[in-house]
């Protein structure tokens, strides 16, 4: 598998998976393989994890001019160690494990579509929330998806470190392979706290970001029908 | 006063002789407390590389691979990420309010409304965010109004609890001004709540803090809470 395991120290960095490419090839690693490189992390992995980020938390509160010993602060560090594992919970999980049983054979080929899909996932250049919702619509070709395991699909790939691009790049291509539907759109719409907390400070700006594929990306019909849908 | 005479000895001492800058007195509660600065601006610069470190081994403990392209420098920004989230520990109301009280003679409410405010969950470390109305009746004393918004970011930009945040400014511009009363409403959504936990998205809590003639006399009160949850008429 893709796995990697947490390191045993702070200075050791961890090892790349069997077969992945080096860190500047990954980004350009075929988004097509972004099945089989799964990062997989175990509950174990978690639990093994958790005195080493409760320590690294304490140092950011040192760090910040707090004092970790003050009633609210306490049990910060663990609690901070705790939600960031649930916040990047998607590295636990695959997508073979999440849909194995749910493709069913279906002789329908209109159009399906799952709206308002609310996302949360994590900024990797800030560690800071990024939040909105996603629109997923596909095709089916004679297979159809349980319709929460779109929402599944969602989870798994918004619940790490992202970029927004790569997020909806993921999840198309996830859907893709899962059905080889005839065409796939994903659109994502959220709002990114490292633009509104700090930074240029924007209050109401939002990024749109899209992925068409198959005959959602040839046939510009199908897009119109699918983006008017979503819209409404 | 006295007790903060004895108060602002007992912190030199402490100060003088050694003891980590770090030291917040905890005894004091936290709206009283009269070193509010437990940091410098300038230290925030050589701290960066301890918040670094931490980052970067929070990164790999969360099963990251931190030589991807995409998290090479990601300990550096996250670090002045949070640094800037918490900036509220650098500043005092007296620097940011020195010369904008004015004498005017006017005892009517003032009210801003619809601040935005982004802070940070001093229990979870995620953000919560929201709006907060301010009110205030003055004694012969106003203040500028832009001022009222940087009272908010001084005590927002800092780890908070929603409760406690709504008192500091309202305490804060009540040692400011001496006003016959303030009032202080904040609403605002948890992520703490929103993205993990219970996971409730629409949620949103609701403190206020009410003081002088805001506290005693109802009709002012109820004046207050029209005038600031009025939303704009749209066409």
């Amino acid at each position: 598998t893709g796995g990697v395991a947490p390191p045993p120290g702070p200075s050791h960095s961890a090892p790349p998976a069997p077969g992945a490419e080096s860190g500047s090839h990954r980004a350009a690693a075929s988004v097509m393989e972004s099945w089989k490189e799964e990062r997989t992390r175990s509950v174990e992995d978690n639990e093994m994890s958790l005195p080493s980020l409760a320590a690294a938390y304490t140092t950011i509160l040192r760090g910040l001019g707090e004092d970790p010993q003050r009633q609210g602060l306490l049990k910060t560090p663990w609690r901070a160690a705790t939600a960031m594992q649930f916040f990047t919970k998607g590295y636990q999980e695959k997508i073979i494990d999440v849909l194995n049983d749910a493709i069913f054979d279906e002789d329908h080929d209109e159009m399906v579509i799952v709206k308002d899909i609310d996302m949360f996932s994590m900024c990797e250049h800030h560690l800071v929330p990024i939040f909105g919702r996603v629109h997923i619509g596909y095709l089916p070709n004679k297979r159809v998806l349980g319709l929460s395991k779109l929402a599944r699909i969602v989870e798994i790939y918004s619940r790490r470190l992202q970029v927004q691009e790569r997020l909806t790049k993921q999840i198309a291509v996830a859907i893709t392979e899962a059905l080889q539907p005839t065409g796939v759109g994903v659109v994502i719409e959220a709002t990114h706290m490292c633009m509104v907390m700090r930074g240029v400070q924007k209050m109401n700006s939002k990024t749109v970001t899209s992925t068409m594929l198959g005959v959602f990306r040839e046939d510009p019909k199908t897009r119109d029908e699918f983006l008017t849908l979503i819209r409404s | 006063m006295n007790t903060h005479r004895v108060n602002d000895i007992v912190e030199e001492f402490h100060c003088n002789n050694g003891f980590s800058d770090l030291i917040i007195d905890t005894k004091k509660s936290a709206v009283h407390r009269k070193h509010e600065t437990s940091r410098k601006e300038d230290e925030d610069q050589s701290r960066l590389p301890a918040l670094e470190a931490a980052y970067t081994n929070i990164l790999l403990h969360l099963g990251e691979d931190t030589h991807r392209e995409g998290l090479l420098r990601t300990p550096l920004r996250a670090a002045k990420a949070i640094q800037f989230l918490t900036k509220g520990y650098h500043e005092t109301i007296d620097d940011i309010l020195n010369n904008a009280i004015f004498d005017e003679d006017h005892d009517e409410m003032v009210i801003v409304k619809d601040i935005d405010m982004f802070s940070l969950c001093e229990h979870h470390l995620v953000p919560f965010f929201g709006k907060v109305h301010i009110g205030y009746i003055p004694n012969k004393k106003v203040v500028g109004l832009s001022k009222l918004a940087r009272i908010v970011e001084i005590f927002s930009r800092r780890l908070q609890v929603q409760e406690r945040l709504t008192k500091q400014i309202a305490v804060g511009i009540y040692e400011a001004l001496q006003p016959k009363g303030v009032a202080v409403v904040i609403e605002a959504a948890h992520m703490c709540m929103v993205m993990r936990g219970v996971q409730k998205m629409n949620s949103r809590t609701v403190t206020s803090a009410m003081l002088g003639v805001y506290l005693e006399d109802l009709k002012s009160r109820e004046e207050f809470l029209t005038l600031s949850q009025r939303t704009e008429q749209k066409p």
